[in-house]
């Protein structure tokens, strides 16, 4: 199923988008401009409204989700499309225009050093604090980031980032398994079957349309599945690793 | 309730629970389904294992409901059911979900070669 030759580099940035007509293709146009040499791919996921025509013209890839499966699968999505076509590194980032894609040419600089398998833009990593962020999510944050810690050995100060460099090698990894939406309970999982996970820092812009993934009634069940996921990860990854040894 | 009636009560609890665990973590029931049934046997499995929580929720059920102790049976039975259906309705949409990826990643590989081909010299 491999088809072999890249249209243009070695890396693929994958950009998930549902409802994204506000902002998608400015955030497409910034990303060619701020990275000429990859290739686009938006994972349109099942959005109902106008996002695939804003895109028209803009040479990038499109792959369109006829329903809506969620963040998780929209990444999975990419991550397969990434393996078939041979691409070393998927990039991916928010439709949503919080992250500026001039930030990631360093974090790709400091990928290629070799000392990660996956690299994540972390918006607290510098601080070590979530200042700013409302209590609820601040709560959240730092149950996620110490169950991170005690779980996998290294604490992740931001687990919800959507911006991250993904290298081939965990490619599989991410298939092969299944997660909500590559959170805490993937970084734990993918820790624990010993993939080098590392934060890089970054900033992040207001949102300025559309809305956040998450109704009120997730954040409720979004830490009850996370943390089961967490748990029967834990377990899937001792698996793995007693059957590959 | 008798001693035996506890740990009968709390052995289902515990096989549910480890049924409805290793569905989820072979994708067999998806993760918002498996997280209702999971919280819902712990919270029976402790109100039955802690005497106080277990005479409370009797008084209160009894006044509200009387219904007889063998209720229990077709209600333990009635949740391996809703798995199982649960189940069911989870490898239906992993289906669904995988056509779906294999469609979109087709449809982008097509757009690629025709890219592809366009630019290449005549």
């Amino acid at each position: 199923m491999d088809i072999q030759p890249t249209r243009r580099g070695r890396s693929l940035v994958a950009i998930p988008a549902y409802n994204e007509a506000a902002t998608i293709r400015a955030v497409v146009d910034r990303v060619r401009r701020a990275l000429p040499e990859c290739d686009v791919l938006v994972v349109n996921d099942g959005s109902r409204d106008r996002t695939p025509d804003v895109l028209a013209g803009s040479g990038v890839l499109l792959a369109t989700h006829l329903c809506n499966l969620g963040y998780g699968r929209a990444i999975q999505t990419a991550v397969l499309y990434a393996t078939r076509c041979g691409y070393e590194q998927l990039i991916t980032l928010d439709a949503d225009g919080q992250h500026d894609p001039a930030q990631i040419r360093p974090l790709v600089a400091e990928f290629d050093r070799g000392e990660w398998d996956i690299l994540i833009g972390s918006r607290y990593v510098e601080r070590k604090r979530y200042d700013g962020v409302p209590a609820g999510r601040r709560l959240g944050m730092k149950l996620f980031s110490g169950l991170v810690g005690m779980t996998a050995g290294r604490r992740i100060y931001d687990t919800t980032s959507g911006l991250k460099i993904i290298g081939r090698r965990t490619f599989a990894a991410l298939t092969d398994w299944h997660f909500i939406d590559f959170h805490a309970e993937a970084l734990v999982y993918l820790m624990r079957l010993g993939f080098r996970i590392g934060e890089f820092p970054i900033t992040i812009e207001e949102r300025r349309h559309g809305q956040s993934m998450y109704s009120t009634l997730s954040h409720v069940k979004y830490p009850l599945k996370t943390v089961l996921m967490l748990v029967l990860g834990m377990v899937q990854a001792g698996v793995t690793r007693r059957k590959a040894s | 309730m008798t001693g035996a009636g506890v740990l009968l009560g709390a052995a289902i609890g515990i096989a549910l629970l480890l049924w409805v665990a290793n569905l989820i973590r072979h994708d067999r029931l998806y993760i918002g389904y498996g997280v209702i049934f999971v919280v819902g046997t712990l919270a029976a499995t402790i109100v039955l294992i802690v005497p106080s929580l277990l005479d409370a929720v009797t008084r209160g059920s009894v006044a509200l409901l009387p219904v007889a102790s063998l209720s229990i049976v077709p209600l333990a039975l009635f949740t391996f059911l809703m798995v199982y259906v649960f189940a069911q309705i989870t490898i239906l949409a992993n289906r669904v979900t995988r056509l779906t990826q294999e469609l979109a990643i087709r449809n982008a590989r097509q757009e690629s070669d025709v890219e592809a081909r366009a630019a290449e010299p005549r």
